[in-house]
This record gives structure tokens, sequence and C-alpha cells, in this order.
């Protein structure tokens, strides 16, 4: 509560008081039930959904389980060939051939060449192919074509063994083993030759969404910006509007010189003054409609301490104050009481000048039962004084007002000065 | 308020389009020692006396009639003339004390004010300006400017 503090010291000096809204977060705006509905109109016009992007061929091996079996399946019928045909290894590595470095005429520029382009080839294929594996496994939930990226991975990787063997053949002529390579290449080319035209339209659909989705995005974010605007103009309207009526109540106050009349139109002044305070909460909440009343009442007590003190009165004002989120209904209401019974406090406890000190606290308890109190340390109130029957015009709003929010209301005398509760529970829904 | 505020008597300008809010102004101003020179509700008159008259003590709404708001036209009027303004609006969001921000002022005072906080805000001010005039006058009719915002 240093700033409080430091806002008590210093009075409602205006560099203080806007430096500190400032400070708070910028207000966030939630869509309003219509909007919602706007949208979804909107979004049911272009649908948005998915579509299905693995094509027909891979269909089968969408799930990761079904992959898992049809590798399981491969790797089986290649280990069981190699035991029903035992030579086929052998064949497979036969190297009853001239190597290829004959063909080359050994001439050791033209070798190395080839081997080095072909190493270099065969490696960057691997490397290509690991960046897709990644990107698939990093995407596996939201990447579309995962079927055609899982083919393409293939069909590079392949590529890449075909240019290896190329360089092993220089020496080693293992030509049966590179049939066998580029046989592989060959299929897994196909295979991915003949889905990817079937992916087209899906792509661009797929393109066309992101646009209409970015379109989206932007009408949103415009339509946040004028609901934004439009809520300052509102808050701004009635501020000045209360300030109009304020002006008036000051303007007919000095036609009169009967200091009770006077003191009506102060009054009166005041709790129109503790109206519009709701709307400075109200425009930085981050929440439409509900206002964390501790910050209202922390702004509404120095306000009201601001408006009464005049030099001679030293009194201390102290706040602890919980967070309970509330409508604005209730925390107009809520602001109304605590308004009256400050004034009160300040009006009537310390006659003649004396200093003092008025607590005020807020307490929130389980369901939303709240607790606020304004205690005074000051002459304490008549022995004679009945709350419920009282006359004045404060104690009858606190009457009345305590009765709308079903609250209820208790004023005692304590040991030194008076104690003020109001007990009243914020409904689930305005939480 | 201060002595030195009351005499020789200051003289304040009020630009403010909610006439009952004007001369609401105009009264508390008379009360605390100032002689009004006028109440206007556009931003263009505001700078047109403003510049001509000097006054001590200019109060400026943001909402005005006419073309140019108070923002503005406390940008037009510190331009030529170096008095101190004081904002007295509703605004409090974000945007407009951003954009009051981007101008020298003296004091921000949101509506509804009490008695108390107009007369502090004004204090305040009136006391930047001076203190700005001294520096000015010290520095040899520099034009450094103190910081914009009440500190």
């Amino acid at each position: 509560m240093d700033t409080a503090r430091a806002r008590a010291v210093l009075g409602r000096t205006p560099g203080l008081e806007y430096r500190e809204k400032l400070g708070r977060p910028a207000a966030f705006c939630s869509l309003s039930s219509k909007q919602r509905l706007c949208l979804a109109i909107f979004l049911e016009r272009r649908p948005m959904s998915t579509p299905t992007i693995t094509p027909r061929l891979l269909e089968p091996f969408r799930s990761a389980k079904r992959q898992l079996y049809a590798i399981g399946i491969v790797s089986a019928l290649a280990i069981g060939s190699l035991i029903v045909w035992p030579r086929l290894s052998e064949r497979l590595l036969s190297t009853d051939f001239l190597p290829h470095r004959y063909c080359y005429l050994s001439n050791p520029a033209l070798v190395w060449t080839h081997v080095t382009a072909d190493l270099l080839i065969g490696i960057a294929y691997f490397a290509i192919s690991i960046t897709m594996a990644y990107l698939v496994y990093q995407g596996r939930r939201d990447l579309p074509f995962r079927g055609l990226l899982t083919a393409f991975g293939l069909f590079i990787i392949a590529c890449g063994a075909t240019h290896l063997v190329e360089v092993v053949t220089i020496w080693v002529p293992v030509y049966v083993l590179s049939a066998a390579v580029k046989v592989f290449t060959a299929i897994v080319s196909l295979v991915t030759a003949v889905v990817l035209p079937f992916t087209v339209p899906q792509t661009l659909a797929l393109v066309q969404q992101a646009k209409t989705s970015a379109q989206v995005t932007a009408e949103l974010r415009a339509s946040e910006e004028r609901k934004d605007a439009l809520l300052q103009e509102v808050h701004h309207r009635v501020k000045n509007n209360l300030a109009v009526i304020c002006s008036l109540f000051y303007l007919q106050s000095t036609h009169t010189k009967d200091k009770e009349t006077v003191q009506i139109f102060r009054d009166m002044e005041r709790r129109v003054h503790s109206m519009a305070l709701v709307h400075e909460s109200l425009s930085e909440s981050e929440n439409v409609g509900r206002i964390d009343f501790a910050e209202y009442a922390s702004d509404l007590v120095h306000d009201i301490l601001s408006s009464h003190g005049g030099p001679n009165v030293q009194v201390q004002l102290k706040t602890k104050l919980e967070r309970v989120i509330m409508s604005v209904d209730s925390a107009v209401l809520c602001g109304l009481i605590l308004n009256e019974l400050i004034s009160n406090a300040l009006k009537h406890a310390f006659p003649d000048g004396a200093g003092g000190q008025v607590r005020v606290t807020l307490h929130s308890g389980p369901e939303g039962k709240c607790r606020l109190c304004v205690e005074d340390s000051g002459v304490g109130i008549p022995a004679a004084l009945d709350f419920e029957a009282s006359k004045s015009m404060g104690m009858r709003l606190v009457r009345s007002l305590t009765r709308q929010i079903r609250g209820s209301f208790e004023l005692l005398k304590v040991d030194r000065g008076t104690t003020a509760c109001l007990h009243f529970t914020v409904d689930r829904h305005e939480r | 308020m201060n002595a030195d505020l009351i005499s020789p008597e200051p003289r304040a300008l009020i630009v403010e389009d909610e006439i009952l809010i004007a001369e609401e102004l105009s009264e508390r101003l008379s009360r605390l020692g100032f002689a009004v020179i006028a109440a206007v509700d556009t931003g263009e008159e505001g700078i047109a006396i403003a510049t001509r008259e000097r006054p001590d003590l200019v109060l400026m709404d943001i909402r005005l009639k006419g073309e140019k708001d108070g923002i503005q036209a406390a940008k037009d009027i510190r331009q030529q003339v170096d008095v101190p303004i004081v904002y007295v609006t509703a605004y409090s969001d974000r945007r407009t004390v951003d954009r009051a921000k981007g101008t020298e002022y003296d004091g921000y005072l949101l509506k509804p004010f009490h008695r108390r906080e107009l007369e502090s805000t004004i204090e305040v001010a009136m006391k930047r300006h001076a203190v700005r005039t001294k520096e000015k006058e010290t520095a040899g009719g520099g034009t450094a400017e103190g910081p914009t915002s009440p500190s």
C-alpha cells in the first residue's frame, strides 16, 4: 500500500495519478457474445475444418502403428527371402564384374571427380532426409501431408544410396547391389510421383485457408479495437455527464449562504463522485462489467478524504483491502455505502479538529462472503443513536442500499470510537 | 493558496466545451484569486486568446468543439508562448494519456474533480512554470525545457 500512502500524503496530485494508471496492465477486452455469434456465422461461411490430407494411396498407413507394421512386414519379407534363398546375399554382393574405374581408364582426375561428386550428393541427400524426418517427427500432430513427406524422404534417401553405391562400384564391382538399390529408388520415386499430383488441390486449399485465417484475425482485431474505442467513449460520456451534474450542484450551492444547504450540495456532489469513480476502475478492468472492488474502494477512500479534509483535520487513513471481484452494479452500491460510512466518520468522529485514525478493511471469506468495515478512533456514537430509526439522509441511504445488496449492517460502539460493518455476499455469477 | 499566487491577480483562460463545467471552473478560479479572462469552447479560440493575452494559466479540456482538440491546441499554444497548461478532462484511457504526454503541459486533472484536487493541480502547475522560468533566466534564455510530467 506504499502508493496509497504516498497518495494520502501528497493528495491526488495529477502526476502520481496517471502514472499509477499507466502502471496497470492494459485492459484486455474479450469478445461479446454477439461478436462471437457473428464470428461463428462468418466462419460457417468459409469452412475451417482441416480437410483429410493424406492421399488415398497412403490411407492404410496413416497411423504410426500401421506404419510400424508395414516396416515390420517389409523387414520380415527381406529376412525371409534371405533365408529362403541362401545365395541371394552372395548374389547381391557378387563381384564377378570389372570395377567401374576401368571404364574411366583409371584416370585419377576422372575417378576422383566422380567419387567426390557422388559422395557430396549422397551426403547432401542424407542430410536433407534427416531434416525431413525431424520435421515429420516434430510436426507429427499438426503437419499435413505426413505420408507424402515420408515418401519424399525415402525417395531422397534412395537417391543418396544410389550415389554412394556408385562410389563403391568404382573399386568393388557390386553391380547387383547397385541394381537392387536403383530398383528400390525407382519404386519409391514412382510412388512419390503418383501421389504428388493428388495433393495439389489440398495444398491450394491449405494456402487459401491460411489466407482466410489471417483475414479473420485482422477483422477480429479491428472489431476489438472498435469495441475498445466505443467502450472508452461510453466511459468518457458517463464521466463527463456526472461531472456536469457535480458542476450543477456546485453552482447551485454558490447561490446560498445557508451552511446546512451548502453541506447538502457538497454531500450530493460527493455521492455522484463516488459513482463516477467506478468508471475509472471499470475502464481499466480486464473483465467487462466486473471490477476489483478493492481497487475502486482504495481510490474512493482517498477521494473522499481529499473532498473532506480541511487543513485543520488531521485524520490518518488506513486501508487493508482484499481483492473482491464484483459486478459494477454491486460495486456502485457498496461504494455509496462506503462513502456514507467514511463521510460520517470524518464528519462526526473527530469534533473540534481532533486528530485520529480511520481504518477501512475489506475481508473476503469463503463462498463470496465479504465484510466491509469502517473503524474510527473518534468520540464514538451517542448512546441514544438508533441506527434503524435514524432519520439522517446518510443512515437512510446505508439502510436502503444494504437492503438492495441483500446484506446486513451493524454499528458498534467500541472502546475507542465506532465500528461500522457491512456484510454481503457476492453471487457466484458475479465473481 | 500561496500569497505569491494571489498578488498580482493572475489571469486564467478556460477552454471547455461543457458550459456548466466552465462556469464551475470560472467560479472556483475566481475564489482562488484568479481573474478569468475568457471561457471558450473551441481549440482555435483558445489558441488565439492564449497567444494574444498570454494568461498565467490555461485550463484545457481535451474534447472541444471545432476542428482542433485540446491536445492539439495545447501543442500550438506552447509552441508560441510558455504558459502553464492544465488538462481538465474525463479521458483517462491510455491512448489519450499517451497523446497528452507527447505535449508539454503542467497538470492533468480528471473530471469530475474535487476542490482540493483542482487547487493542488493548479498550484503544482504554477510552481512548475515558475521553476522553469527561473531556470531559463539562469540559463541565459536557453531553450531547455523541464520534463513534461509533474514529478
